[in-house]
C-alpha cells in the first residue's frame, strides 16, 4: 500500500488551509486548458472508433477511497461516459469486458447504440467484485474482436485496473506486442497506483495513463478518451459506403411493414411494431433508429447530421487570445454581459477580433464550437466551411 | 367519531381566506366588471391570471370579428385534455371575457366581450387614452434608486406587521390603518381595556408571504373604500396601473382626482409608493405595489426581502440568519427559542412549540410554508426538497394529533317511546344519509343539521300515522 | 394556497428577424420588411403579455452582422402617450431604434450578399442563453426558444455552423422554432426537428401575425394541449462535398468524415490518398501499407 499513498502524495499539495480540493481543480483545470490547447485545425482523427473499455471487478475495487466502492463509482461515472461517448462519436461502437477471478467476461459486444450498454452497466450493479484480474486473458478477449475489423477504423482499448497485481496465463510482453502489431491504443486508467507494466503497455502503444487522484479527477480522466485520439499515423485511410436513409413518416401504401428494431430485439422488450422507421436505400429494409448496421445487407446507415456533429473535432475553434481588460468595448460580443473591471481578462478571436468574457470563452470552446464574431462576418463566417 | 353536539365556537379554525384576482372579479356584479374592462390596465391584469390554455384562446379570437363556432373552438384543445378545455370555458364565462352568440346558421358560438376585446388590444398595439399617472415630468433633481425604494417599502410595511405583533421597536401607524386591521379581522379589541390585539386570523396572515400579505391587506381595504367615498372602479384602475409600472421611474400626479390622491396617501403610508412631500407631484411605485395581483403563485423576482435565511436541519434545529426583530418574533410562533447572536437566532422545532402554535389556529401547511418561503438559498439549491422530510412529516404529524375529533354540527333525538319509533326513524335518517351517529341501547341518534327538518318532517307524519 | 413559491419558471423567447434588404420578397416590395417588423413587434408583446416572468431578446441578422435589438445596453426614457402598456412602448420603441441603427451601419462599400448570417444571430443567441443560465437565481427555471424569422434562402456555406448550433441546442433544451417567409427551408428545418421545435413556412404574408400567434406564440410545454400542425417530414439526405447533390448512398472519408458521392483516390477535404477498395478486408493485416501524408 506504500508506493500507493505515495504515488498520490506526488500530485497533491495541500493548500493554505491545509485543503487538498483546490489544487486537485488546479490539476483539472490546467489539463482542460491543455487538451484544449492540442486541439490543432486540420488534425487527422480517427473518427470510426471502436473501443472496449476492460472493468476491474476484482476484490480491490471495493475498496471505498472512492465512494460508495470503487466497482460502484466505476459504474456510475461509465455511464456517463457511455452516453457522452455516443454523443461525442456517432459512428464509434464500444464494447465493454469485465475481469475477475482471474478470467475475463465479455459484458457487451462492441456495438453502436449507448443505451444498451447503459443498461448492462446498471445491471451489473448487482455483481459482487472478487478475486484477481488478468490483464492479459482481457486484453487478448478484446483483441479478438478487434483484429477483425477493417485497417481504416481506429481501435482502442481503455483499461480501468484498482488492483496493484495481475493473474496471467502467459507472457504478457506478447500481449502487448500483438497490441503494436493490430495497431490497437491501449490506455490505462489506474484507481490506485502507477503500475509498471501499465505505464510499458500505454506507452508501447501511443496510449494515455494516468493514475485518479478522486472522483472528480478520475471524471477528468475519463472524459480525456470521449475526444478522438489523433490517428496513428500507420492507421490506413479508406472511404467507407454508407447509406443515407430517408425518413419513413408515415410511409406510404404498404404501412405495415415492421420497422427491425434491433435494440428492443437484444432485450427482453418484445419487438415493437412502428410504422415509423428509416428505409435502407440499398435493400429497402425499415430500421427505427439511426446510425445502425443494415441488417439486411450491412450496409452502415446513417443521418448527415450524425456525421456532422463529428466536424467540430477537425474544425475547432481557433484559441483566443487572453488580454487584460482595458475599457473597450464595453460588452461582451457573445452572451452581450456589460463587462467591467471585475472582468480581468477578456478574450479575443484572433479572426474576427471580437472580445469575448470568460465565460463565453468556455461555452465557445466546449459546446458551441463556432465563434460568433466570426459567424456574423461576412469574410470570415465560412472559416471551417469553405470546402462545401 | 364523537357524539358531542357542536356549536360553531368548537368547529376547528379554518384557514384563512384570501381570494385571488379571479374569485375576487368574480364575486363582483357584472356590471361592475364591464365598468372594470374599460380600462385597459385592468383587462391586462385579468388576461394575466388566467389558464394558460385561455390565454391562447383569447389571443387567437382577438383579431376575430365574427362570433366563432364553439365546436371550431373545442378542437382547439387536444382531446386528451378536454377537462381542462371545460374549465376554460367556464372561467371565460365567468369573468365575462366572452360570451354566448348565434352564428348564422344556428350553431351555438363565442365572441369575445367588446370591451374586454377592445382595451386589450389598446395595451397590446397601443392607441386609446394615456393612463392617468403618465404625464410629462421634469427631471427629477433627486431621484430615487430601487435599492432605496426597496427599503422604504420593507420599513414601512414591517411597521404594520411591528404593530400587528406588538413587538417594541413600534413606530406609530395612522388610525385608518388600525381601522383596516380591525376591519379585516387580523385584529380586534381587547374586550379589557379596548386596544388592539392580533387575532388567530392575525398570526396566519403574518406567516404569509409578503406580496400575499399586501393583496390580502388590499382587499380588505377595497371592501371599504365606498365607505370612504372613493369610486372602486377608479382606485382599481389606478392599483393595476401602479402594478404594470416600471421600478426606479418616477410618475406624476397631475390630473388625479381628488379621490385618487387621498387613496394614493394611504398607498403611500402602507409602503406601496414613495413620495417625498404630499405635494410633490411625483411618485415612485415600489416593489410592493408591482405585481400586486400576482400575489397568489407567482412570487417577485429577484425581490431581496426574498433572500432566504432560515436553516432547517434534520436535529429539528432551525437557523434564521437575520437581525429582524419582527422576523424572529414570527420564528418564535413556533420554534422555541435557544440563543441569539448578532446576525443569527438558534431555535428548535419542539413538539410543545408548534402545538402552541397549532392552539393559536396556524395550520401545519403555513409553518412548513414559511419555512420554506424563506428557506436559505443553500437550502434551495441542495433541493428538492427543500426542507427535510422528517420534519414536515412530524410537523403535520403534530397537528393531525390534535385531529383526533371530527367535530360535526348536529341535532340529537332521544326518548323515543318504543323501539320501532327509534328503528323506523334511524333507518329513514340513514337512507337519506344524514344520520351522523346512533345507538340502539340509550334510542338516541344524531342527524345533520341539514338533514333535520326532513327528519322532524318524516317524524311529524309517521307519528301521525301512527296514532 | 401554499404553493411551492420558491420555483420561478421563466419563458425566455429569442427573436431572430432577418432585415436583409436583398431578400427577395423585399427587393420586389419595400413595404413588406416594415409589414413584418410591425407582426414581429406585436408579437414579441404578446409574448411578454403572458406572463410578468416572461422574457423576451431580438436579434437582427443580415449578410454582414447581426445585433442584438432587445434587450438594450441603455434604455430609452419613455412617457406613454397612449393606453399601451408602458413595457410594450418600450420594446417597440427600443427595436426599432435599434433596427434603425442596424440598417444606416450596413455599409455600402461591400456588395450585398443575399446570403444572411442567421447562424451567427443564433451563436449570440446561444451564448445569451449560456449566460442567463450562469446567472439564474437558486430554484428558477429558464425554458428558452428561439424562433427565426427569414426570407432568406439557407445555403450550405454555413452547414456547419448550424449543425454546430442544432446540437448545442439540444443539449441545453433550448427549442427552435423557425417561420420562413418565402421558400422551403431545409436546412433550418431539420434544426426544428432535432431540438424539438415547429417549422412553417407561411403561406400568405398577409395573415403573417395570426400565424405566429397561433404556432409560435404557445410555449413548449403548452404545445402538447393544443392542436398544431403535425411535424413535416424532414429530409435528412446528405449532399455530397464534390456536387452538392443530394445522395441516398456515399462514400465517407474515414479521416475527415467528408462524404463523396463517387469513389475518388484522395480526399480533397483532408488530402488523404485512400487504397484502392480492396476486395478482401481480411488480408489487411498482413500488408500493412503505411501512408502518412503530411499537410
Amino acid at each position: 500500500m506504500a508506493d500507493e499513498e505515495e504515488e498520490k502524495e506526488e500530485a497533491i499539495k495541500e493548500d493554505d488551509h491545509g485543503l487538498l480540493e483546490a489544487s486537485v481543480a488546479d490539476i483539472i483545470h490546467n489539463a482542460k486548458r491543455k487538451r484544449q490547447m492540442e486541439k490543432k485545425v486540420g488534425a487527422r482523427l480517427g473518427m470510426m472508433r471502436h473501443l472496449y473499455i476492460i472493468l476491474d471487478a476484482s476484490e480491490s475495487m471495493s475498496i471505498q477511497d472512492l465512494k460508495p466502492t470503487r466497482f460502484l463509482c466505476s459504474l456510475k461515472l461509465l455511464e456517463d461516459f457511455i452516453e457522452e461517448f455516443f454523443y461525442q462519436n456517432p459512428i464509434s461502437q464500444l464494447g465493454v469486458i469485465i475481469t475477475r477471478n482471474k478470467r475475463a467476461e465479455k459484458v457487451s459486444e462492441l456495438a453502436g447504440n449507448s443505451k444498451k450498454h447503459v443498461k448492462e452497466m446498471q445491471n451489473m450493479q448487482q455483481i459482487a467484485p472478487t478475486g484477481e484480474p488478468s490483464l492479459q486473458n482481457s486484453i487478448e478477449l478484446a483483441l479478438k474482436s478487434l483484429r477483425l475489423l477493417p485497417s481504416h477504423a481506429s481501435k482502442e482499448i481503455l483499461i480501468i485496473v484498482g488492483a496493484l497485481t495481475t493473474c496471467d496465463p502467459g507472457d504478457i510482453n506478447e500481449t502487448i506486442q500483438n497490441m503494436k502489431t493490430d495497431s490497437v491504443r491501449c490506455s490505462v486508467i489506474g484507481l490506485a497506483a502507477e503500475l509498471y507494466i501499465c505505464k510499458r503497455m500505454a506507452t508501447a502503444t501511443g496510449g494515455e495513463h494516468g493514475v485518479a487522484l478522486d472522483d472528480k479527477h478520475y471524471k477528468e480522466q475519463l472524459n480525456a478518451h470521449i475526444d478522438p485520439p489523433p490517428a496513428a499515423t500507420r492507421l490506413d485511410a479508406a472511404l467507407v459506403k454508407m447509406g443515407f436513409p430517408h425518413h419513413a413518416l408515415h410511409s406510404s401504401a404498404n404501412d405495415s411493414t415492421m420497422a427491425v428494431c434491433i435494440h428492443a430485439e437484444n432485450s427482453d422488450e418484445s419487438v415493437k411494431l412502428l410504422s415509423t422507421g428509416y428505409l435502407c436505400p440499398q435493400c429497402l429494409s425499415k430500421h427505427c433508429e439511426l446510425p445502425v448496421e443494415c441488417r439486411a445487407c450491412g450496409l452502415t446507415l446513417v443521418s448527415a447530421p450524425h456525421l456532422a456533429r463529428s466536424y467540430h473535432y477537425l474544425f475547432p475553434v481557433e484559441p483566443f487570445k487572453e488580454v487584460s481588460y482595458s475599457g473597450t468595448p464595453s460588452t461582451c460580443y457573445g452572451c452581450q454581459k456589460i463587462l467591467s473591471q471585475k472582468d480581468k481578462k477578456v478574450y479575443t478571436c484572433n479572426k474576427c477580433n471580437q472580445t469575448f468574457c470568460l465565460d463565453c470563452e468556455i461555452f465557445i470552446h466546449e459546446s458551441l464550437h463556432t465563434c460568433p464574431g466570426c459567424a456574423t462576418n461576412q469574410d470570415t463566417y465560412q472559416r471551417s466551411t469553405d470546402r462545401i | 367519531m364523537s357524539n358531542t353536539i357542536s356549536g360553531k365556537n368548537l368547529l376547528r379554525p379554518t384557514g384563512l381566506q384570501c381570494k385571488n384576482l379571479q374569485e375576487y372579479l368574480k364575486s363582483r356584479p357584472p356590471e361592475v366588471l364591464n365598468k372594470l374592462y374599460h380600462n385597459p390596465p385592468i383587462c391586462l391584469a385579468v388576461f394575466r391570471e388566467l389558464p394558460v390554455i385561455a390565454k391562447h384562446y383569447v389571443m387567437r379570437l382577438l383579431f376575430v370579428e365574427q362570433p366563432v363556432p364553439q365546436a371550431v373552438i373545442a378542437s382547439w384543445c387536444s382531446k386528451l385534455h378536454f377537462e381542462e378545455h371545460q374549465k376554460v370555458v367556464l372561467i371565460l364565462n365567468e369573468l365575462n371575457v366572452w360570451k354566448e352568440a348565434s352564428i348564422p346558421g344556428g350553431l351555438p358560438g363565442w365572441i369575445l366581450n367588446t370591451t374586454f376585446k377592445k382595451n386589450l388590444k389598446i395595451v397590446l398595439l397601443g392607441g386609446g387614452k394615456p393612463w392617468t399617472m403618465s404625464n410629462q415630468l421634469e427631471i427629477d433633481s433627486k431621484p430615487r434608486d430601487v435599492a432605496f425604494l426597496d427599503s422604504y417599502a420593507l420599513e414601512r410595511w414591517e411597521c404594520v406587521l411591528h404593530y400587528m405583533v406588538g413587538s417594541q421597536q413600534q413606530e406609530g401607524i395612522s388610525a385608518d390603518a388600525v381601522r383596516i386591521l380591525l376591519h379585516a379581522g387580523l385584529m380586534k379589541r381587547d374586550e379589557a381595556d379596548g386596544s388592539p390585539v392580533i387575532t388567530q386570523a392575525g398570526f396566519q396572515f403574518l406567516l404569509l408571504e409578503t406580496a400575499l400579505q399586501v393583496w390580502y391587506f388590499i382587499l380588505q381595504y377595497l371592501d371599504t373604500i365606498e365607505a370612504r367615498g372613493l369610486d372602486l372602479v377608479e382606485c382599481l384602475t389606478f392599483l393595476f396601473q401602479l402594478n404594470f409600472s416600471t421600478l426606479g421611474k418616477d410618475y406624476s400626479t397631475e390630473g388625479m382626482s381628488e379621490g385618487l390622491l387621498t387613496f394614493l396617501q394611504h398607498l403611500r403610508e402602507f409602503g406601496l409608493v414613495y413620495q417625498r412631500k404630499r405635494k410633490a407631484g411625483r411618485f415612485y411605485p415600489t416593489r410592493l405595489a408591482l405585481n400586486i395581483a400576482t400575489g397568489q403563485n407567482k412570487p417577485l423576482s429577484r425581490d431581496p426581502e426574498k433572500e432566504g435565511y432560515i436553516v432547517v436541519e434534520t436535529n429539528y434545529r432551525v437557523y434564521a440568519y437575520t437581525n429582524s426583530n419582527l422576523q424572529v418574533a414570527l420564528l418564535g410562533l413556533f420554534c422555541e427559542m435557544l440563543y441569539r447572536f448578532p446576525n443569527l437566532v438558534v431555535s428548535i422545532l419542539t413538539r410543545d412549540s408548534v402545538r402552541q402554535a397549532l392552539k393559536s389556529g396556524i395550520t401545519a401547511a403555513q409553518i412548513v410554508g414559511y419555512l420554506q418561503q424563506h428557506a436559505h438559498s443553500k437550502m434551495i439549491e441542495a433541493g428538492p426538497p427543500i426542507l427535510p422530510p422528517t420534519i414536515v412529516d412530524q410537523i403535520k404529524l403534530w397537528e393531525n394529533e390534535r385531529n383526533r375529533f371530527i367535530f360535526s354540527e348536529g341535532v340529537l333525538y332521544s326518548q323515543f317511546l318504543s323501539q320501532t319509533d327509534f328503528e323506523v326513524l334511524r333507518d329513514h335518517a340513514l337512507s337519506t344519509g344524514v344520520l351522523i351517529w346512533q345507538s340502539e341501547r340509550k334510542r338516541t341518534m344524531v342527524v345533520t343539521k341539514a338533514g333535520h327538518d326532513d327528519v322532524k318532517k318524516f317524524w311529524k307524519r309517521y307519528s301521525k300515522g301512527s296514532s | 394556497m401554499f404553493k411551492m413559491s420558491n420555483e420561478i419558471e421563466t419563458s425566455l423567447l429569442i427573436i431572430v428577424l432577418d432585415v436583409n434588404p436583398v431578400q427577395r420578397i423585399i427587393k420586389q416590395e419595400t413595404r413588406i420588411l416594415t409589414q413584418c417588423l410591425d407582426s414581429t413587434i406585436v408579437f414579441a408583446n404578446a409574448h411578454l403579455m403572458q406572463s410578468s416572468n416572461n422574457q423576451l431578446a431580438v436579434i437582427a441578422c443580415h449578410s454582414d452582422g447581426a445585433k442584438f435589438l432587445y434587450p438594450c445596453e441603455k434604455p430609452v426614457e419613455i412617457r406613454q402617450i397612449d393606453g399601451q402598456y408602458e413595457k410594450f412602448t418600450m420594446v417597440e420603441r427600443t427595436v426599432r431604434q435599434q433596427l434603425q441603427q442596424v440598417i444606416n451601419e450596413i455599409s455600402l462599400d461591400k456588395p450585398l450578399n443575399g446570403e444572411s448570417l442567421i447562424s451567427g444571430a443564433l451563436t449570440m443567441a446561444l451564448c445569451y442563453v449560456a449566460r442567463l443560465e450562469r446567472e439564474k437565481i437558486a430554484g428558477e427555471k429558464i425554458y428558452s426558444r428561439i424562433l427565426v424569422i427569414t426570407a432568406s434562402n439557407d445555403s450550405a456555406t454555413q452547414y456547419m455552423n448550424y449543425m454546430n448550433i442544432f446540437f448545442t441546442a439540444q443539449k441545453m433544451g433550448i427549442i427552435l422554432d423557425v417561420c420562413s417567409l418565402d421558400q422551403e427551408l431545409t436546412l433550418l428545418q431539420q434544426g426544428c426537428d432535432i431540438t424539438g421545435g415547429n417549422y412553417l413556412k407561411v403561406p400568405q404574408l398577409s395573415g403573417l401575425l395570426q400565424y405566429l400567434l397561433w404556432i409560435f406564440l404557445p410555449d413548449p410545454n403548452v404545445r402538447s394541449k393544443l392542436v398544431l400542425p403535425p411535424p413535416v417530414k424532414v429530409d435528412y439526405r446528405a449532399a455530397c462535398f464534390c456536387h452538392q447533390e443530394l445522395i441516398d448512398i456515399g462514400y465517407v472519408c474515414s479521416i475527415c468524415l467528408s462524404i463523396f458521392c463517387k469513389f475518388s483516390p484522395i480526399c480533397t477535404t483532408c488530402h488523404t490518398v485512400f487504397k484502392m477498395p480492396g476486395p478482401i478486408p481480411i488480408k489487411m493485416k498482413k500488408k500493412k501499407k503505411t501512408i502518412d501524408i503530411v499537410h
